[in-house]
């Protein structure tokens, strides 16, 4: 078990003007489970390896343990990496490739032959420790990339994308044992994703980042209820957060025909009113605003609706239950939870308290 | 079925005029030059097998083979492990001039041979290396190594970045790495460059005719040339020194050419 802490870090590649990864500062706990989260192209990945050991840091600290590291190669960090493709040693056994970290340590062989037979086991493939990679079926790659991982009994596990590549029932299965396996091994981890799924339901805590920045981090519900910004409030949740233009005048909230009460916060009379399709209801009491139905999309356990709101320029995504009635081209009334909705500024995109 | 005709026959005809000559010099090769003389193409009518012996003890070819066999090991040796290692560097790391450097070395292959060969001469003489087997097998290594990089680079880069990453978090260094994943894993790759170029060094005729005069220094193809005088040239054993060269390369061939083959073809590393 270890911290690790990122002070600033930063990745510039030669030769371009961006920064892949600017500035981004993140405490890793011990035994925490911290995913990175957010778009292709964001730096997650970047960061990642530039915790591993894998890319040169640009400028910024990183410490493991409180350790400056920054110079220290890859191979002395006590780091194991999980990745996207495996990264299986084609032309060694499973035990092969379960044993080569160890060896490279100089661990006995006789206390190599034990943690391995004890990590196959524990990941149910003692059967398959003489078969070479291109005999596994993509989930047992999977275990064995995990395996190697955990046979090391490194300070920090690092996880790029390891569920990617796995279809999708495969994966949901994967991803209950990951879980299951950081509570059995209590060892910190940090887990790169662009699967929001996955982030929530793994993470002891989330970062989200975007262009290179960390935009927030926080609990995964913490950051799906709170939103620091309409980045992350359109990221997080399917189907995402609605984000409609509203303008504040005299009596309240003004969204395109809908008057709302809210009180105003903030200086600029211009916001934009973030509010998830769970916390818009369809019903006839009282409703806020008549919507014209666009799309009705039943999904079994509930159904998504596409409203039009008169004045509006962006449709209105509701998630309903599934015994609703409205159909296509009718209009039906909608009722907004105000109380979970959230104000936020059109320019600088962030969260208005 | 006509198209399958058609493929047969042009396969057949392919494997008249390749195996042809071959079998032509090896119905000569027991044959006396007096009978090959008489009639050029007859089938031998009694077969001298006493010229194989004879040529080996009594003509040198003892010595010949000894001396081919050990240019030709320590050049695929040299060849290999030094282009593995270029081949690895170039595939692999990002410097400057990478790709510059890469270019020179291949553009190499395109020289002919005659347009570095008066150089080569003067500067093996420069450095005591003319007429020895050290020199030679020097000047074999410098002119295969374009063509074995060009090779094992493209092969190499082809390799997964991921692997090395996870060695490296393995906690392995760069060296072992090498010769602990790159290596196993382009292993088709490299036994094609060994058989290509043990077949090519194993005949090659201009460089070691221009860089050795010493008869004990010989290797297998200047032997021939043994046999070639001013005034008669003795065919029979000429087709007879042929025969105790080719072998060692048809036995190569016929036990490797399937990981030739597979190397050639070898495409994603699963």
């Amino acid at each position: 078990m270890a911290t690790v802490s990122l002070k600033d870090l930063t990745k510039r590649y030669p030769n371009t003007d961006s920064l892949a990864v600017d500035a981004v500062n993140l405490n890793v706990e011990h035994g925490e489970f911290m995913v990175l989260l957010g778009p292709s192209g964001c730096g997650k990945s970047t960061t990642l390896r530039m915790i591993a050991g894998l890319e040169s840091i640009s400028s910024g600290h990183l410490s493991i343990d409180g350790k400056r590291v920054n110079d220290v190669p890859a191979k002395d960090r006590d780091i194991a990496m999980v990745f996207q493709s495996y990264a299986l040693y084609p032309h060694m056994s499973v035990f092969d490739n379960l044993a080569f970290g160890l060896r490279r340590r100089n661990v006995p062989k006789s206390e190599i032959d034990k943690r391995v037979s004890n990590v196959a086991a524990t990941l149910g493939m003692s059967e398959l420790l003489m078969r070479k990679p291109h005999a596994l079926s993509g989930g047992q790659r999977q275990r064995v990339a995990l395996g190697r991982a955990i046979v090391r009994d490194p300070k920090v596990f690092l996880f790029d994308e390891p569920l990617s590549n796995l279809d999708a029932a495969l994966r949901v299965g994967m991803r209950g044992e990951l879980i299951k396996l950081h509570h059995h091994l209590g060892a910190t981890m940090i887990y790169v994703t662009h699967d929001q799924v996955e982030a929530m339901t793994m993470g002891d805590r989330i970062c989200i980042m975007n262009g290179g920045k960390v935009v927030q981090i926080g609990a995964p519900l913490d950051v799906y209820r709170d939103p620091a910004d309409t980045f992350v409030a359109s990221f997080l949740g399917s189907p995402p957060t609605n984000l409609l233009p509203a303008v504040f005048n005299g009596a309240g909230l003004t969204v395109g025909e809908a008057k709302l009460p809210v009180t105003k916060r903030g200086t600029a009379d211009e916001v934009v009113l973030g509010i998830r399709p769970e916390d818009i209801r369809i019903d006839g009491a009282a409703p806020h605003v008549q919507g014209e139905v666009l799309a009705v999309e039943p999904l079994g356990a509930e159904t998504i609706v596409r409203f039009r709101i008169a004045g509006v320029s962006n449709d209105v995504l509701v998630r309903g239950p599934r015994t609703v009635t409205a159909r296509v081209g009718e209009r039906a009334p909608i009722t907004f939870d105000l109380a979970s909705a959230h104000l936020f500024d059109p320019i600088t995109t962030r969260r208005i308290e | 079925m006509i198209s399958r005709a058609f493929l047969f026959a042009v396969v057949m005809i392919y494997t008249a005029f390749a195996a042809g000559p071959f079998l032509w010099v090896a119905t000569m090769s027991l044959r006396t030059t007096t009978e090959i003389s008489r009639d050029h193409y007859a089938w031998p009518e009694k077969l001298h097998w006493e010229k194989f012996p004879d040529a080996w003890f009594n003509s040198n070819y003892s010595v010949y083979f000894e001396n081919s066999l050990l240019v030709v090991i320590s050049a695929v040796i040299v060849l290999t492990v030094v282009g593995a290692m270029a081949a690895h560097c170039f595939a692999r790391y990002r410097f400057r001039l990478n790709r510059l450097a890469y270019f020179i070395i291949f553009s190499a292959i395109i020289f002919p041979p005659q347009i570095t060969i008066i150089a080569l001469f003067q500067i093996l003489v420069d450095y005591g290396l003319y007429n020895s087997l050290i020199g030679l097998t020097l000047v074999y290594i410098a002119v295969q190594l374009p063509l074995t990089v060009y090779i094992l680079e493209s092969f190499f880069a082809r390799i997964p970045a991921d692997l090395f990453d996870a060695a490296r978090m393995d906690g392995y260094p760069e060296w072992h790495i090498f010769w602990k994943v790159s290596l196993p894993i382009a292993l088709p790759a490299i036994a094609t460059t060994v058989i290509l170029n043990t077949i090519l060094l194993w005949n090659e005729f201009l460089y070691a005719v221009v860089l050795i005069t010493d008869e004990a220094k010989r290797t297998l193809p200047l032997g021939i040339q043994r046999f070639m005088g001013d005034q008669l040239e003795d065919v029979g054993m000429i087709a007879t020194g042929l025969m105790i060269a080719i072998i060692p390369v048809v036995i190569i061939y016929i036990f490797f050419s399937e990981k030739l083959i597979q190397g050639m073809t070898a495409g994603a590393i699963k």
